[in-house]
């Protein structure tokens, strides 16, 4: 039931792994994973910062929780099973914010929340952190929750630019240059665009190859 | 299911063909697995949870407490003095406790309060007196007490500095709690919403400054006789509600003076499409200060008498 099918046997290397989630599988630029938050969060870059951050958080915490407990889950329980973990995980995250941090509470407690429904964390957890062994389960949930802020953090910078004038609240152009970008519809453009040139990217890197994991449909 | 009956399909368990036949050992491993794993995640959260409401609470209170000093316009030199009012078990006394309910975490000027040992004083509904006297913990016994919310009583250089009383409405969707402040003439000083559920864009405008703008500068007649209007807000008075802030300051006074003294006697301006929550807000806010009014009338004498007075 666990035998591995998507990996090699051997699993590649820490660096490999971070690369793979922060461009080869970048979660919202290649997988096309969790985009509803991407768009409905990264009008500006603070935005996307403090949701990568605690996405990241969650991702690394559920992911090695996986891989430690992968031999207690049974397999046919095994999706309820990670959603309590994230869970858990999510809601420690929420109250420590609370406590601890109360005024970044006050601006993210909406969104973090609603990290436990994010599809590239439970997609991360039933592709590698239940058939992989703790380290490279690590590096992986690292290298993804890396990819997710830097995508959140690039999109953010892109709207904010067009849609704002500034960056991280710092005005950069007197006008709004285009106010498009920082409305929802905007946000899918901002993505859209983005994706191409990663897409572009990978086809220029294999030498004009067309790349293989491009978009797998939008999910969460 | 079909295990402990048969027995006569082979082994029991993994198929090799056919749909998965469900062996009870299986099912009980299931169980087994999913409440090992709530368990856990149980007493994870119960510590956290543990570890950090302390804090939660203590930010809460802050919060609290500037949003008191700030309806006021005091600085960080007054006095805050906290009573919480109860109704009894049986709902026939109401309790006024003194004293912080969380003396540890007071934030500013609340040594004064605190040295002082927590008082109660019970009231039957007419209005007389039934006991009165120190309590061991200003949290004793609080369980089975309705909360009738908080007063807070400000004072500065020992002079009364007014008061911000927590009252409570329902709104279209869930309760709105809100502070109502009043200066030492009784006249609405501020009013903010601290909590509620209401549809952003719509019921929500009822927790913005310019919303909240309407009811400050109100007399005591003219809180007792608040209503609501459906009418359109005049256009210069919203201008000058959204040029407000979160209170008059002196510049503002100056120029909307008198716009706020025309506006002092007309009804409050429904927030288009939310008049429920609009209506919540403004009822809550009138019975708050006329049970108050009642209510300080009853205390204050026993408060001065137990030297708790502002």
């Amino acid at each position: 039931m666990s035998q591995t099918i998507l990996l090699p046997e051997r699993p590649p290397g820490a660096v490999a792994l971070l690369l793979n989630g922060i461009f080869g599988e970048n979660p919202v630029f290649r997988l096309a994973l969790s985009l509803c938050p991407a768009v409905a969060v990264t009008t500006t870059v603070a935005n996307g910062i403090m949701l990568g951050v605690a996405v990241l958080l969650v991702q690394v915490l559920s992911s090695v929780t996986v891989a430690l407990v992968r031999r207690g889950i049974h397999p046919r329980v095994r999706i309820p099973a990670y959603t309590i973990i994230i869970a858990v995980w999510v809601s420690a995250i929420d109250m420590t914010l609370a406590g601890y941090f109360p005024v970044l509470y006050a601006q993210v407690g909406l969104y973090v929340k609603l990290i436990v429904a994010f599809a590239i964390i439970i997609s991360r957890l039933e592709v590698f952190a239940s058939r992989m062994p703790l380290i490279p389960t690590f590096w992986d949930g690292l290298g993804m929750g890396l990819g997710f802020l830097f995508a959140l953090v690039v999109i953010g910078a892109f709207r904010e630019l067009l849609g704002s004038g500034a960056i991280l609240g710092h005005v950069v152009t007197p006008e709004k240059p285009l106010l498009f970008f920082a409305l929802p519809a905007g946000g899918f453009f901002t993505i859209g665009i983005l994706m191409a040139f990663f897409n572009a990217l990978e086809r220029w890197k294999r030498g004009g190859k067309a790349p293989t994991a491009a978009g797998g449909g939008a999910h969460g | 299911m079909s295990a402990p009956a048969a027995g006569s399909g082979g082994a029991p368990g993994r198929a090799a063909a056919g749909p998965p036949t469900w062996a009870p050992g299986e099912t009980w491993r299931i169980v087994l697995s999913m409440t090992l794993i709530c368990a856990a995640g149980a007493a994870i959260l119960g510590g956290v949870y543990l570890g950090t409401e302390r804090y939660a609470e203590a930010s809460r209170q802050r919060n609290e407490r500037a949003a008191v000093t700030e309806l006021l316009s005091l600085g960080s030199d007054a006095t805050v003095k906290e009573i919480r009012q109860f109704l009894s078990p049986a709902r026939d006394a109401v309790i006024y406790r003194t004293g912080e309910a969380g003396a540890d975490a007071g934030g500013n000027g609340t040594a004064e309060g605190a040295a002082r040992a927590p008082r109660e004083f019970v009231f039957a509904l007419d209005g007389t007196l039934l006991r009165s006297g120190e309590i061991a913990s200003a949290n004793a016994g609080e369980k089975g007490l309705h909360p009738l919310g908080r007063i807070f009583v400000a004072s500065r250089d020992g002079a009364p500095a007014g008061f911000v009383v927590e009252g409570e409405a329902r709104g279209y969707k869930n309760r709105i709690r809100f502070f109502v402040a009043l200066d030492r003439e009784w006249r609405i000083a501020g009013v903010r919403v601290v909590e509620h559920e209401e549809d952003p864009g719509l019921g929500a405008e009822v927790a913005t400054d310019w919303f909240q703008g309407q009811y400050v500068g109100r007399d005591l007649d003219g809180a007792a006789n608040l209503d609501v209007t459906k009418d359109p807000m005049p256009e210069d008075w919203r201008d000058a509600l959204r040029r407000r802030g979160t209170a008059d300051d002196p510049a503002w006074t100056e120029r909307y003076g008198p716009l706020r003294s025309r506006e002092s006697d007309r009804p409050i301006y429904a927030v288009t499409g939310a008049t429920i929550s609009s209506r919540a807000l403004t009822d809550g806010v009138r019975a708050t200060i006329l049970h108050f009014r009642r209510r300080w009338e009853l205390l204050e004498p026993y408060l001065r008498a137990a030297g708790e007075g502002a």
